[in-house]
């Protein structure tokens, strides 16, 4: 029998938390009614996704009524974006956005659309560690646009970007900044009552909870433009009958990772800082991409020289370690990442990046396992690729 | 059937299947697996329409999805791999070529000898797999390789060029099944691809419109593109046609009617971007030389007979070997045959169908 396979892929999904699962087990059940029904039914809905919607809001510090549940990172950063362009041409402005171009591919392909519509994206470039070039979003500012995108914590490669400075930036300029905090969030401190956001995206999936259900922060005084059509759920910003066991598998899962955070935080980074170390004394010439910045604990992004990132993930795969290279692609289109470019990563070490993320369940034990197997599948990659370019 | 291989070890062997999303594979796949082998699915990516050309039966993300599909209800691994930079300069770069020089290429003859059985092999031997294997029909058996049970669908024909090392490593577990027979095997099975139409175009080249694919790959004013003269075999200058790619030797249709005998296209002067229009008569060749040799089997030497097939779904004909070096074959044909093509492949057989061997028709 092969061994239980281990999961490094937590950036991609995490597996949903037994505590998450009791949580909305009723509202898959006997409380299924309509929130919005004045009846008995109704009132039971709405009190679980009222709750749940608190529980969101204390763990991120703002108010319930500032948390808007969405059906994930997508549909937030989407509503975000298009959402202040639209308002901003309603309100007569042009529609700008800008975002940085290590952005996950929801917020580029926003901007994007922005783009489409008649308005114009600007793309802001990130030093070779990944953080942005401040200098650039001071000159983007200057063209007042509709909004400022930045992710918090990056995807692929786990790099911090400095929030509380830009943000600040964005609020002095008077111009909304939305930040997609999916990768970071429950990873690391963090409150909206120290960062002045004016938008913040959530997911569920990272966190364990299910898929399908994520939040957008809306601040106080912020105007969108809501991106779905319908009644009058969710004040009309994002209307559609709520999707309530999924609202209260969020605020459980948020409420969980927020009591674990410090806890979590030092033991996955201990984790991954173990799995560096092991691969690089194995792999001497292994690059962790964006080393000198500041990184999220539970993403280790490895540049293997001379190995494919394709190849190697299928025998990572068949040897039972599951990760990824970088974002997740069906195709099997041999791209190099948008991100690792973006710093400036050469095409060819590109496509030899891979990248290990740790979760709530790993082990210590997995990792030393990871550490075996790896120099082992690099090995054999490696042989390939001579084999192939003789 | 071809017999259970074991490994003198004892241990199961490791088998690497190439997938295209076609019933042929899966049911190779099924097969593998029903045989108690470790089989690793494997979906080559082999090229991109981009966002104009809708998906196709072939190489598209629905047969990616399909072989996927397909592997999940094995119970075995799935990947895709990613070969579209050494499937363009290998195979695409030299159809196009070819072309240019008026010639007819076959790639998939090409996309055998060096994308599925060379660089799929490197990654088979990466992944210590002891096989490979295709849902081609043909049969590889002790080493040698030999027409496919189904005359219909018989793909020995394309096999010619892959390294004869390769045989004692290949399985073709739908080879010696009709194509009707794997189609029932298929839905017993309860593939998803079971009922999947056959794909009989060039993979890359959408809707057969490979003139589409030259004018994507060479300059608007590249010789093979640009109008040049209609000839007769006896030098008369009898119109213009519309570049001398679109032609091929033994083409009928495209040429200016007469009330005489049917014309067909004889042969293409590149140099001159002739066209040569003649009779049937003027078809006929009674010998053939191969290059780009490459022998599955013991070279033969001269004076030696064997059967030569000059186009997919055509006839073997008996042959006798004039002449035979290391890079060149000269057969004589015992019965004349019908518009020979420079750039097809001229296929060597034995009485018994297995495949000797091949070379390019030069």
């Amino acid at each position: 029998m092969p061994p239980t396979p281990i999961y490094l892929d937590h950036a991609a999904t995490t597996p949903v938390r037994p505590e998450v699962v009791d949580a909305m087990l009723p509202y898959l059940g006997g409380t299924f009614g309509n929130p919005s029904s004045g009846h008995g039914f109704g009132r039971a809905a709405r009190d679980g996704l009222e709750r749940a919607r608190a529980q969101v809001a204390e763990s991120l510090g703002v108010a319930a009524r500032e948390v808007y549940f969405t059906s994930g990172g997508t549909e937030g950063d989407n509503l975000a974006v298009l959402g202040a362009a639209w308002a901003a041409r309603e309100a007569g402005r042009p529609m700008c956005a800008v975002v940085a171009a290590t952005e996950h591919k929801a917020v580029l392909a926003a901007a994007h659309a922005v783009t489409r519509q008649g308005g114009q994206e600007v793309l802001l470039p990130v030093a070779p560690d990944g953080r942005l070039d401040m200098a650039a979003l001071d000159a983007a500012l200057a063209g007042r646009p509709s909004l400022v995108s930045v992710m918090w914590v990056n995807n692929e490669t786990g790099v911090i970007q400095p929030l509380g400075a830009i943000a600040e930036r964005c609020r002095t300029a008077g111009i909304l900044f939305h930040s997609d905090l999916v990768a970071g969030f429950g990873k690391l401190p963090f409150s909206l009552t120290e960062v002045p956001l004016s938008l913040a995206t959530i997911t569920g999936h990272k966190l364990g909870a299910p898929k399908g259900i994520g939040a957008l922060v809306v601040r106080d005084g912020v105007t969108l433009s809501p991106q779905v059509h319908g009644g009058s759920q969710q004040r009309g910003v994002r209307p559609g009958t709520e999707n309530i066991a999924g609202a209260v598998a969020l605020g459980c899962a948020v409420r969980l990772a927020w009591q674990e955070q410090a806890r979590e935080t030092a033991r996955v980074t201990e984790l991954r800082d173990l799995l560096a170390a092991l691969l690089t004394a194995a792999v001497p010439d292994l690059r962790i991409t964006g080393s000198t910045a500041p990184r999220a604990p539970h993403v280790l992004n490895l540049q293997v020289p001379g190995c494919d990132a394709q190849a190697l993930l299928m025998h990572l795969d068949l040897a039972g370690i599951a990760a990824s290279a970088g974002s997740a692609c069906q195709t099997g289109a041999a791209e190099p990442s948008h991100v690792l470019t973006a710093m400036g990563v050469p095409p060819g070490l590109a496509l030899s990046a891979v990248r290990l993320s740790l979760g709530h369940e790993t082990t210590a034990e997995e990792v030393g396992r990871v550490a075996e197997v790896f120099p082992r599948a690099v090995a054999k990659v490696r042989a390939l690729g001579l084999a192939l370019s003789r | 059937m071809v017999a259970n291989p074991s490994l003198p070890s004892g241990r199961r062997a490791r088998v690497l299947v190439a997938m295209s999303g076609g019933v042929d594979s899966s049911v190779a796949a099924a097969e593998l697996v029903a045989r108690g082998h470790e089989v690793i699915g494997a979906t080559l990516k082999l090229f991109c329409y981009g966002d104009s050309v809708p998906d196709r039966p072939c190489c598209s993300l629905d047969s990616i999805n399909d072989a996927r599909s397909v592997c999940q209800a094995l119970g075995i691994p799935h990947y895709v791999l990613n070969m579209e930079d050494r499937f363009s300069r290998d195979v695409i770069a030299n159809f196009v070529a070819e072309y240019s020089r008026g010639r007819t290429p076959i790639p998939c003859v090409r996309c055998n000898s060096f994308t599925k059985f060379r660089d799929l092999l490197a990654h088979a031997d990466a992944l210590e797999c002891d096989y490979l294997a295709t849902g081609h029909y043909a049969v590889a058996r002790e080493g040698r390789l030999y027409r496919g049970a189904d005359p219909g669908k018989d793909q020995s024909y394309f096999l010619w060029g892959i390294s004869r090392s390769v045989l004692p490593r290949l399985l073709t577990p739908v080879g010696g099944l009709t194509k009707a027979e794997t189609r029932a095997h298929a839905r017993q099975l309860g593939l998803v691809t079971a009922d999947k139409p056959e794909s009989v175009e060039i993979c890359f080249v959408p809707d057969d419109d490979y003139v589409g694919v030259l004018e994507q790959h060479l300059p608007a004013d590249a010789p093979a593109l640009v109008p040049g003269p209609l000839v007769s075999t006896r030098g008369e200058v009898i119109g213009e046609h519309a570049g001398f790619a679109r032609y091929t030797i033994g083409q009928r249709k495209g040429l200016p009617g007469g009330a005489g005998e049917p014309r067909f296209v004889v042969a293409i002067r590149p140099a001159t971007r002739e066209v040569v229009v003649g009779s049937a008569d003027e078809l006929l060749g009674h010998r053939v030389q191969l290059a780009e040799l490459n022998w599955l089997a013991d070279p033969l030497a001269e004076g030696d007979g064997c059967l030569v097939q000059l186009r997919y779904r055509a006839r073997a004909v008996p042959a006798t070997v004039v002449t035979v070096t290391e890079d060149r074959l000269d057969l004589a044909l015992a019965v004349p045959v019908r518009a020979i093509a420079p750039g097809q492949s001229g296929v060597v057989f034995a009485d018994d169908g297995q495949v000797l061997g091949g070379g390019v028709i030069a």
